[in-house]
């Protein structure tokens, strides 16, 4: 430390001397710095003096001044998400105002492409998408980060699971990966492998949905507080991610959060106050005397009659949609973050506390995150950077989707309740339900279905210049860091509810706790070099990953009324136990070689092994390969309206990891009668599983028209996958049920397009527009063992056929073409997906963002309907399109009738994602009011899914009740309706 | 400055050297043994716990069967508000029939077919285990087997009439190499051959069975007592075999005792967590919708102050209604054969011996030996000796009348397999649900996909 302080003082004493010279014989030179379109001032641009290391930032109203030590001299303006500019001032005019224009090309933005190294987009050879903090979270308030990407990565198909708060999403990069896994992409934040997991929380278990897939859970990326999020970069497929290896089959979304900067300390408020309404309703059926003689068994319709006529003498008829959906939500976020720094240490901090309601009652998310990112430079070659993250969320996301028995699902219940029976509490006293075994009021009333998580983040980074001569530079780079996560969930239906008291021991509570500890650690050494006009970027390195997870779930019945301790119930249970761990070693290298950012070629070799593996101690290969050919900085290139022309090829391959336990053949432990016992499994161990494997080639082409105000950027891709996992079902009769296999192959072809420009640039109005057009196609090349069909709930509601030569996305169902075929319905697969963005400034302050999304084709299977129709209450169930005296509701098309098809629906749909309206408070206004306190204000409004136009009857095309799966993630059944989110924002830079 | 840096790669460099970052522990299941683990010279308590698993496995097929099997024969109704399935793909309502995958079952036959055949498999491990073990006398492991066997062979016919006239494999040791697929009769032969060899090794067990089973075992948790459990299997194997004679030779050594209780017998064992419910409990009453409730045609078909019905079946305050995209269904009655949701589930009791020995007497046309053991049933059940017709029909008739009534309900759907061994499933009405008696199930696709895979 001594020797620290040494060094520091040193620093000061040069910095001193130089400043005695400038004295000497040199000038200040001062300016101003404006927005270009707007005039406003802009703060925060560094400004160097060409040829030194002097630095300075401009203040709140653009000011800088900056003393030279020579005659003239020539000063660098850059801001990020400008271009820069560059001035010569000298003795004689040592002052001037500048005009820095938007950079809305992108080209020179750096995009992370190696574990240890970066690029400029120029010179990339695959289609990364980079979606800043302006596009992510300028437009309007998401509750989530994967949330705010709708609609913005061409290639994406991004699917909210539900409506519940909190998020819950899955997005799936270029198709499928994987047949058994989520295919949901690697997530680095900040050079931590972040937990996404969908965690359990028992809901699926206590309401007798099934397996915890049917939780309707939240993804844990929905604790990252999007606010703090700089920049996501999306490596889409194996060409991009091959030097992640292991885990990268789907993709990696590289977060980075915002850093510090150099200069004046800025304070940034923001407030959202919004409400939340449903967007979509399916409606309810009316009824008659006529259609309760049709629906109802001859002993059961004098009392429903009965009960009808009551409803009508009194014109008590209840909406049940309405009364459980049709709520305003309150939503409300406020953030604070402060920025600053100077040349050796620069620091974000922030703190951001959302307090989201949901359309139905007791329902919410809340999110309280604190973060500081901290940067030092040690000394001149060494920089130590170390963000810290912690986050609480708080959850309560109801009572919805699947159920079995219980009726703890309001859709599913109030699909059998006609709207002249009133389910509503008369003097708190909620009536027995006689159309479904639960009422559901008494469970959005009293029941809890909450997980409250507290989660650190944790990363560090520490960057050394070994060595640096004119033509050579080694960098040792070291990072890591570790995520915690600590959920603790309560599901709880008290002791009087309808169904509990049905029960031999009425009152359930499940309370789970669950762990999870991720670190990894990596370190690689970056050699930069000349070989003649060739700049070669070498680097070498390892990754190691450990994960750790263990839950723990216990469960009592028969309560003690308004009890949910597990002391106070008849019966308690240990209801489950588990404990995971893995660990992930990797070795790259990577070779890059730029010739004169005219032909940028880069191989690679990514060698991993994981001990969920077969082997443990095989490393597994993954190459990589690219090039990209910048035509217009060859000296040939004569067509100056082209300002960029780049052919790119790309290769690379990737794995997805086998799931812990895939090796295992083991005995379950069983209690009966007193007694422990052992049980020998149903799964066999495969002690020569592998990992699954992609292998992708992308080819492109980018280009820049009029200096690059319009691109256009064109991907095509094929990516293979082979050693797919998938369960092979052995003979039942041999009493073990399956072993993991690794004999399927799949492949995905894939077009992503994008076009961009800014069509209009005058002094008071600009306006920016960016579509983009993908779609992808996925196929089973091979499958290597016998077709089979899975997912959702068998032939008879609709099912997905898993054949080699077709899409695993197929939909096939009842009835039967020959024993064991089944029709086919329907494909999940969207034909294509296209999104349309555009971004006007005017008069001056005024900004005006629209996203539109526009998904083709890709169907669901509806059963949402399936349940109305059970209970007679979909809209114009006792209509009758054919006349022949049975009513639609029982007679659902096409013919044969009541087959698997008739819930089988395209999902088409349009949606407004994000619409916002922004004024900037000129300075002036804001200095005569406040004076120089506050340096920027904005105010605004703007609305988050405004608009849904679908011909899909359900309420939302986007729905999962089995969450993320990589099939069968388009069942509806009776879920959390989506909301429409409507905002005023406020934003204050002191 | 370069020593900061010297010092910091040195410190970097042996955290490496310390903890080298390139090892990987191999996995081991950190929540459970592995099946390796007894293989070889297991303990005394490792091939108790796998006794105990084989009693968990054995009562794995107990809610499937008595929720299907038992609506295939329109003993009950299981009506499932939540799933309209139970009701339109069970009963074969607008038509449908079994398929290979059928709803309920699915693609491995679930808890009619690939549930017993664990318990099968957990027997043949239990088997191996206990040779293996160094810690077991040549007595205890030929007890083990004797054991196993019985369980094995009474899980066996499970499958074998599920599938009924399809057949089924029968060698299933190697789980890569499955044997062929045996016909009904072929099974029913290997089941029987099973009882016997389980019987053999009972006998050269010595007198007390060396290990703990449930409370349900009480009475046969002797070698004794297990042996007569294994001819009373015997005797129920026999009449599905039509070896008469068989039957009546195994009940003289089975548990069957003419005046003693008629529900003695072995049971599955229930109980709170960690062990399960008694699927079949129901809180008699309760606001619920889904329930077994009895079938009409039973409640129809009742003798009047048949001591059975007062003592099965509940008239509800309420009844249940379940409607579906098909015809509604309305429940009046509900199961009270079960005072807790603890009680245990007998799975063959002396009742059912004595119907037996009726129906072999009657096919021997020994008719007064046939009418007094229906007079036992008769008796039992207030309604008085039996006054009919005393041809071989007509006394075949009565048993199958008693035994509807008797063996109501039971974990094995012995009305749907008493039906079809007589050629009568067009008996059993449909005119409550529309619906469809199916006679068997197709072979489970899994079964098929494996031939597949296997043969090609």
């Amino acid at each position: 430390m001594k020797k620290l302080y040494l060094v520091k003082l040193l620093f000061v004493l040069l910095f001193f001397m130089k400043g005695i010279q400038a004295d000497a014989q040199g000038f200040t030179a001062s300016g101003t710095v404006k927005e270009s379109v707007t005039g406003n001032p802009l703060t925060g641009v560094s400004i160097t003096i060409k040829g030194t290391k002097q630095v300075t930032t401009s203040d709140a109203s653009g000011n800088f001044s900056i003393k030279v030590n020579s005659k003239s001299a020539v000063l660098i303006l850059k801001y990020v998400g400008f271009k820069t500019v560059e001035v010569s001032l000298s003795a004689d005019k040592p002052a001037a105002s500048f005009n820095m224009e938007e950079e809305v090309s992108s080209l020179k933005e750096v995009v992370i492409t190696g574990l240890a190294s970066s690029i400029k987009r120029s010179n990339l050879a695959n289609a990364v998408t980079s979606v800043s903090a302006k596009d992510l979270t300028g437009t309007t308030q998401i509750q989530t980060a994967d949330g705010a990407l709708y609609g913005k990565v061409s290639g994406a198909n991004i699917r909210m699971n539900s409506g519940a708060p909190g998020g819950g999403i899955n997005i799936q990069l270029r198709g499928l990966s994987s047949l058994t896994q989520a295919s949901s992409p690697l997530i680095v934040l900040d050079g931590v492998y972040i937990n996404n997991s969908f965690q359990r929380t028992g809901r699926a278990s206590v309401t007798g949905a099934g397996a915890a897939n049917q939780d309707d859970g939240s993804n844990r990326l929905a604790d990252i507080n999007p606010a703090d999020i700089e920049n996501i970069e999306v490596l889409k497929g194996p060409s991009a991610a091959a030097i992640y290896g292991t885990r990268a089959n789907a993709g990696v979304l590289v977060i980075t959060t915002k850093k510090g900067a150099a200069g004046k300390t800025t304070i940034s408020f923001g407030q959202d106050i919004g409400i939340g309404s449903p967007l979509k309703m399916m409606g309810v059926d009316n009824w008659s005397e006529a259609k309760i003689n049709s629906f109802f068994p001859v002993a059961r319709r004098p009392l429903e009659l009965s009960r009808f006529q009551s409803a009508v003498a009194a014109n008590n008829f209840v909406n049940y949609e309405d009364y459980f959906y049709g709520n305003t939500a309150s939503l409300m976020n406020s953030r604070l973050s402060i920025r600053g720094g100077d040349e050796k240490t620069k620091f974000f901090v922030s703190g951001s506390l959302t307090d989201e309601g949901g359309i139905v009652r007791r329902t919410g998310f809340e999110r309280q995150s604190i973060r500081a990112n901290i940067e030092h430079k040690l000394s001149k070659d060494i920089v130590l950077t170390v963000n810290s993250n912690y986050i609480r969320t708080n959850t309560d996301r109801g009572f919805t989707g699947n159920q079995n028995n219980s009726g703890a699902s309001i859709g599913y219940n109030i699909a059998y309740v006609p709207n002249y029976f009133d389910l509503r509490p008369v003097n708190g006293v909620y009536p027995a339900n006689p159309y479904f075994a639960e009422n559901p009021v008494a469970v959005t009333d009293n029941a809890v279905n909450n997980s409250l998580v507290n989660r650190f983040i944790q990363s560090f980074g520490l960057d050394i210049n070994l060595f640096k001569n004119e033509k050579s530079q080694l960098k040792f780079k070291m990072n890591g860091g570790l995520d915690y996560v600590q959920n603790s969930s309560q599901i709880y239906l008290p002791d009087d509810l309808q169904f509990q008291r049905g029960q031999a021991n009425p009152g359930d509570v499940l309370v789970g706790r669950q762990e999870s500890m991720n670190t990894n650690f990596q370190a690689a050494f970056a050699y930069d070099w000349q070989v003649k006009r060739v700049n070669m970027s070498t680097q070498v390195g390892l990754v190691r990953l450990d994960f750790k997870n263990n839950g723990l779930f216990n469960r009592g019945r028969g309560l003690a009324p308004g009890q949910t301790n597990i002391k106070q119930a008849t019966v308690q249970e240990v209801e489950s136990e588990f404990t995971s761990t893995q660990s992930d070693v990797g070795i790259f290298v990577q070779q890059q070689m730029n010739f004169e950012d005219k032909i940028i070629g880069t191989v690679g070799m990514r060698w991993d092994k994981s001990n969920t593996n077969g082997n443990a101690n095989q490393f597994y290969a993954f190459p990589k390969a690219s090039l990209a050919i910048n035509l217009t900085n060859f000296d040939f290139w004569k067509i100056n309206a082209i300002s960029q022309f780049k052919p790119r090829i790309a290769y690379g391959q990737t794995a997805g990891p086998v799931p812990f336990g895939a090796t295992f053949t083991s005995l379950g432990g069983v209690n009966i009668g007193g007694l422990l016992g052992s049980t020998v499994a149903t799964s066999v161990g495969n002690l020569n599983i592998l990992p699954e494997r992609a292998s992708e080639i992308e080819f492109g082409l980018d280009a820049g028209l009029f200096n690059n105000r319009i691109m256009f950027e064109a991907t095509y891709y094929v990516k293979t996958t082979k050693n797919n996992l998938q369960p092979l079902t052995l003979s039942p009769a041999t009493g073990v049920v399956s072993t993991t296999s690794n004999e399927a192959e799949m492949r995905n072809k894939g077009i992503e397009l994008g076009l961009s420009g800014t069509i209009i640039q005058k002094s008071n109005f600009r306006w920016f527009s960016r579509l983009l057009w993908w779609k992808n196609d996925v196929l089973i090349t091979k499958l290597g063992i016998p077709s089979y069909t899975t997912g959702a709930f068998g032939a008879g509601l609709g099912t997905f056929l898993i054949q080699q030569g077709v899409a695993p996305t197929t939909i096939v169902g009842t009835p039967a073409t020959s024993p064991g075929v089944f029709t086919v319905w329907g494909n999940a697969q969207p034909d294509w997906t296209t999104s349309w963005s555009n971004n006007i400034t005017f008069l001056k302050n005024f900004d005006l963002s629209i996203l539109t999304e526009y998904r083709s084709g890709g169907d669901n299977i509806n059963l949402t309907s399936f349940l109305t129709d059970g209970g007679g209450t979909t809209k114009g169930w006792f209509d009758d399109d054919n006349k022949d005296g049975i009513p639609n509701g029982r007679q659902r098309a096409p013919a044969p009738f009541n087959n698997a098809g008739r819930w089988v629906q395209d999902a088409t749909f349009l949606k407004i994602r994000e619409v916002g309206l922004y004024y900037t408070l000129p300075k002036e206004t804001l200095s005569k009011t406040f004076g120089n306190i506050i340096q920027r204000a904005r105010i605004g409004v703007s609305g988050n899914n405004v608009f849904l136009a679908t011909k899909y009857v359900g309420y939302d095309p986007e729905t999962s009740t089995f969450g993320a799966q990589a099939l069968a993630n388009n069942v509806d059944v009776a879920p959390y309706p989506s909301s429409r989110r409507l905002f005023f924002h406020l934003q204050i830079d002191f | 400055m370069k020593k900061l840096k010297i010092l910091m790669i040195s410190g970097i460099t042996a955290l490496f050297f310390g903890c080298n970052p390139l090892e990987v522990k191999e996995l081991t299941d950190p929540n459970n043994p592995s099946e390796a683990s007894v293989s070889n010279n297991a303990s005394r308590r490792q091939i108790q716990f796998l006794v105990t698993g084989l009693e968990q496995r054995h009562k794995g097929y107990v809610t499937n069967i008595c929720q299907a099997w038992n609506t295939f024969g329109r003993e009950i109704w299981y009506l499932n508000a939540s799933d309209p399935r139970f009701q339109t793909d069970w009963l074969g309502q607008a038509g449908r029939v079994p398929d290979a995958a059928y709803f309920g079952f699915g693609a491995t036959g679930g808890g009619s077919y690939a549930t017993p055949y664990q318990a099968i498999k957990q027997g043949l491990v239990l088997i191996d285990a206990a040779n293996n073990s160094g810690a077991l006398t040549a007595q205890e492991k030929r007890a083990v087997a004797g054991f196993s066997k019985t369980i094995m062979a009474y899980q066996y016919l499970i499958p074998a009439n599920w599938l009924y006239e399809n057949g089924i494999r029968t060698d299933i040791k190697d789980p890569l190499k499955p044997g062929p697929v045996r016909s009904y009769t072929a099974s029913l032969g290997f089941i029987d051959s099973l009882l016997s060899a389980g019987y053999e090794d009972l006998n050269n067990a010595g007198s007390v069975f060396p290990f703990t089973l449930t409370a349900g075992f009480n009475g046969f948790n002797n070698i004794d007592g297990l042996k007569r459990l294994n001819k009373a299997i015997t005797a129920r194997v026999a009449i599905y075999r039509k070896d008469w004679q068989g039957a009546l030779n195994a009940l003289g050594l089975s548990f069957m005792n003419l005046t003693g209780s008629l529900t003695a017998g072995p049971a599955h064992t229930f109980g709170a967590p960690p062990d399960g419910f008694n699927p079949m409990f129901y809180v008699l009453d309760a606001n619920i919708n889904t329930i077994v409730v009895v079938h009409p045609s039973v409640l129809a078909d009742a003798t009047p102050g048949d001591a059975r019905v007062a003592s099965k079946f509940h008239q509800r305050a309420v009844p249940v209604t379940v409607t579906t995209d098909a015809t509604p269904l309305v429940g009046t009655h509900q199961d009270k054969r079960w005072s807790t949701n603890m009680a245990p589930m007998p799975f063959i009791k002396n009742e059912e011996l004595i119907l037996i020995k009726a129906e072999a007497h009657a096919q021997l046309n020994q008719t007064a030996d046939a009418v007094s053991a229906i007079n036992i049933i008769r008796t039992a059940a207030t309604i008085g000796n039996y006054g009919g017709a005393t041809t071989q029909a007509a006394l075949i008739n009565e048993i199958l009348y008693q035994r509807r009534y008797s063996l109501w309900a039971e974990p094995w759907g012995h009305r749907w397999i008493d039906a079809r061994r007589y050629d009568r499933l067009n008996t059993i009405p449909t005119s409550f649900d529309q619906g469809t008696i199916f006679r068997q199930f197709p072979r489970p696709q899994a079964e098929i996909n494996w031939d597949l895979y296997a043969g090609g």
